[in-house]
C-alpha cells in the first residue's frame, strides 16, 4: 500500500460555544500521491474548515491527521510553519497578494520563510510566473493586474517551492467563467506534472473537471467518487 | 530537520520596510514625534555643553589662582579699610606669587570739567600699586600701565569698561580726564578682566599722587594675591588673619573664578527643565507608534494569515512588526540627532562656542530605539498570536 500524502482519521473539529458547533463530524478521507480532487458541499458543510485542517493551519478537535506520512498531532506550531514552508502551498479565493510588492516579489514571497537567498528566490518566481503564462507582468503591482491574472499569481506564489500538495480554496470564487476556466486548466497541468492538487469549490464545472470529488454535508462526507488508485 | 522555517536577516529588514513604505506618510508622522524628542534632548544636551565647556575653557585661561580681600563692606556700599601692612604681610606667605593693594577714593571721574558733576557713569577712581597689572594676569590694551616714575603723577590707566564709558578707544593723542578737579593723563587702557570687574569699570592712579592730589589716608580697601596653583586652598585658609591679624573675622576673602563656575550649575538646572520635556515627548512619541502599529497589525491580518500559511512562524511573524516598529523609531531617532546637532552647530558658531555634542546626546537615539521596542512588543505578540484561520477569514 502507498504512502498517502494526506491522511484524515476520524477528525473532528468543534468550535466551543452553547450549544457547541461541530464543523466535522468523523471525517476521514485519504488521498494518495498526485491526485486531483474536489471537494464540494453548500455553505457551512464544512469545506474550509477541511482544507484548515487538511493544510495544517488548524488543528483538529480530536481525530488524526498525517500528511506525507508524519502525524502532525504532536508537532508544535514552528514545527506545523517548517512543514508548510516547504511541502504545502496554498490559493485562496482573495488572492492576498501584498499591494506593496511587485508580482515577481509577491510570487518570491513563497520561498521566503525557507531561507532561500533573494536572488535565488526571484529567478524561480521568475519561472514560476512563465509557467503561469505571467512571464510579461513581472515588475507590475498587484493592482494593475485582472482577477484572473492575480489568481495565477497566487498559483505561482504556491507551486514556487514544488509543494508536494497544493491546497485550493474557491480559487475561482471571485472570477468570471472564462478566467475560472483558465485557472482549472492550471490546476490540471500541475497535477499533471505529478502536483496533488485538492481545490474546495462549489461550482460543478470546475468539479467536473477533477479525477474525484467527495462532496460534504453538514460535516461528514456524503458521498465519495473516488480516486484512480481506488477503482 | 528539514522542515524548518528560516527567515534570513536581511529579509527581516525588507520585511520591516514594507509597511512603512507602504503607509510612507503616517509612518513619518509617527517619527516625527520621536524626531522631536530626540531634537529636543540632544539640542539642549549640545547648546548647554557647548557653553559649558565655553565657560570651562574661560575659567581655565583666567585661572582660578586669583584671591580677593577685602575687610567687609560699609553701608553706603564703599569699600571699609585694610591695614596699611596687611599688603606686606600678604606678600610674606609664601606661597603668593604676587600681591597688589588697590584703594577705592572717594572721587569721581569725568571726561572733562564741563561735565555736570552728577554723571559719574559709575566709574570710580582706585588708587594702585604697580604691580596689578601681573597680579591680574591682565594685559594693556593701548598704552602702558603705571611704572613707579608715573606713580607721582597725575597719569591713570582706565579699565576697559571705564574708557569705553568715557567714549576713549584709542591714545594716538594725548587724552586727558578730570579725576577729582584736577586733569590725569590717560596712558594706557587695559583689556578687559573678567575676573576683576571692578578694576574694568575705574579710572587707576599711582599711589603717591593719590596722597598728595587727593587727600588719600593711604589705607588699601582691596587686596589682589595670585597664589600658586595648587596652594590657592592654603592661601585662602590664612588670608584673613594675615591681612587683618586684630580682627581676622571681618576679613571676606573671595575666589572671582568661583562665581563663573556658579554660572555652570545654574545652566544646568535649566537644562534640565527642558529635557524633560524633551524625554515627555519622547514617550508621546512612542505612544504614537504604540498606536500606528495596532492600526497597522488590524489591517494587515489577511498579510499575517498569508504568512502563516507560506511558513512563517509565530516568532518571525512578532519579529516582522517587532522590526517596523524598530525601524520606525530608529528613523525617527536620527532624524532626531541631526536636527538637534544642526541646531547645536548653528547656536554654537553664532555665538562663537566650540561645538560639542555631548555623548549623552546618543543615549537620547538609544532611549527611541528601546522606546520603539516596547510600543512595538504588544502589537508584535498580538500579530504573532493571530490563528492563521482566524487571520484568514477576514475578507
Amino acid at each position: 500500500m502507498s504512502k498517502a500524502v494526506i491522511e484524515l482519521r476520524d477528525v473532528v473539529r468543534r468550535y466551543p460555544g452553547d450549544p457547541p458547533v461541530e464543523s466535522l463530524r468523523e471525517v476521514t478521507l485519504r488521498v494518495e500521491p498526485g491526485e486531483l480532487l474536489a471537494v464540494m458541499g453548500p455553505s457551512g458543510s464544512g469545506k474550509t474548515t477541511l482544507l484548515h485542517i487538511a493544510g495544517t493551519l488548524d488543528r483538529p478537535s480530536s481525530g488524526s491527521v498525517r500528511i506525507d506520512g508524519v502525524d502532525t498531532s504532536s508537532m508544535n506550531d514552528g514545527q506545523l510553519s517548517g512543514f508548510r514552508a516547504t511541502r504545502l502551498g496554498f490559493v485562496f479565493q482573495q488572492f492576498y497578494l501584498i499591494e506593496g510588492m511587485t508580482v515577481l516579489d509577491n510570487v518570491a514571497a513563497g520561498l521566503l520563510y525557507r531561507g532561500v537567498d533573494g536572488r535565488q528566490r526571484r529567478r524561480q518566481a521568475a519561472v514560476a510566473l512563465e509557467r503561469v503564462g505571467l512571464g510579461h507582468r513581472l515588475v507590475h503591482r498587484p493592482a494593475q493586474l485582472s482577477g484572473g491574472e492575480r489568481q495565477r499569481t497566487a498559483i505561482a506564489r504556491a507551486v514556487v517551492g514544488r509543494p508536494k500538495v497544493v491546497l485550493a480554496d474557491e480559487p475561482t470564487g471571485n472570477l468570471d467563467s472564462a478566467s475560472g476556466i483558465a485557472i482549472v486548466e492550471l490546476l490540471r497541468d500541475l497535477h499533471r506534472d505529478g502536483t496533488t492538487v485538492i481545490v474546495i469549490t462549489h461550482s460543478p464545472v470546475v468539479a467536473g473537471a477533477m479525477d474525484r470529488r467527495v462532496e460534504l454535508m453538514d460535516g461528514r462526507v456524503e458521498r465519495d467518487t473516488g480516486g484512480p488508485s481506488h477503482a | 530537520m528539514r522542515d524548518t522555517s528560516r527567515l534570513a536577516a536581511a529579509d527581516l529588514l525588507a520585511l520591516a520596510s514594507l509597511g512603512l513604505r507602504m503607509r510612507r506618510l503616517r509612518a513619518a508622522l509617527s517619527a516625527l514625534g520621536i524626531s522631536i524628542g530626540v531634537a529636543a534632548i540632544v539640542g539642549v544636551l549640545g547648546i548647554t555643553q557647548s557653553s559649558q565647556s565655553d565657560l570651562l575653557a574661560q575659567i581655565d585661561r583666567l585661572g582660578t589662582n586669583l584671591l580677593t580681600v577685602q575687610n567687609g563692606r560699609q553701608f553706603n556700599g564703599g569699600e571699609a579699610k585694610l591695614p596699611t601692612a596687611a599688603r606686606l604681610m600678604i606678600g610674606h606667605i609664601p606661597a603668593v606669587e604676587h600681591v597688589s593693594a588697590t584703594a577705592l577714593l572717594t572721587g569721581a571721574v569725568y571726561r572733562s570739567d564741563l561735565v555736570p558733576s552728577y554723571e559719574t557713569g559709575g566709574i570710580g577712581v582706585r588708587a594702585t600699586d604697580v604691580a596689578l597689572l601681573d597680579t591680574l594676569n591682565g594685559r594693556v590694551l593701548h598704552g602702558t600701565f603705571l611704572n613707579a616714575a608715573m606713580a607721582n603723577y597725575p597719569a591713570t590707566v582706565l579699565g576697559f569698561g571705564a574708557a569705553r564709558y568715557l567714549g576713549i578707544d584709542r591714545l594716538d593723542e594725548p587724552t586727558r580726564i578730570w579725576i577729582g578737579r584736577r586733569w590725569f593723563t590717560v596712558v594706557g587702557i587695559l583689556e578687559p578682566l573678567p575676573l576683576a570687574p571692578e578694576i574694568d569699570q575705574s579710572a587707576l592712579i599711582g599711589w603717591p599722587i593719590a596722597q598728595s592730589a587727593l587727600a588719600f589716608d593711604g589705607f588699601p580697601t582691596r587686596i589682589y594675591v595670585w597664589a600658586a596653583t595648587d596652594q590657592v586652598g592654603a592661601v585662602d585658609a590664612i588670608l584673613g588673619a594675615t591681612a587683618n591679624p586684630e580682627n581676622p573675622e571681618q576679613v571676606a576673602v573671595s575666589r572671582p573664578s568661583d562665581a563663573l563656575a556658579a554660572r555652570l550649575a545654574v545652566q544646568s538646572s535649566s537644562t534640565t527643565l527642558i529635557i524633560g520635556l524633551g524625554a515627555i515627548a519622547l514617550l508621546v512619541g512612542g505612544v504614537g507608534i504604540a498606536n500606528v502599529m495596532f492600526v497597522s497589525v488590524l489591517e494587515r491580518r489577511s498579510e499575517i494569515g498569508l504568512r502563516r500559511a507560506l511558513g512563517a512562524t509565530r516568532p518571525q511573524i512578532a519579529a516582522q512588526f517587532l522590526a517596523e516598529s524598530l525601524l520606525l523609531s530608529t528613523i525617527g531617532g536620527i532624524i532626531g540627532v541631526a536636527a538637534g546637532t544642526i541646531a547645536t552647530a548653528g547656536y554654537a558658531t553664532l555665538q562663537g562656542w566650540t561645538i560639542l555634542i555631548p555623548p549623552t546626546g546618543w543615549a537620547a537615539l538609544i532611549a527611541a530605539i528601546a522606546i520603539g521596542a516596547v510600543a512595538g512588543l504588544y502589537p508584535a505578540l498580538r500579530a504573532a498570536r493571530l490563528a492563521p484561520t482566524d487571520a484568514l477569514r477576514s475578507t
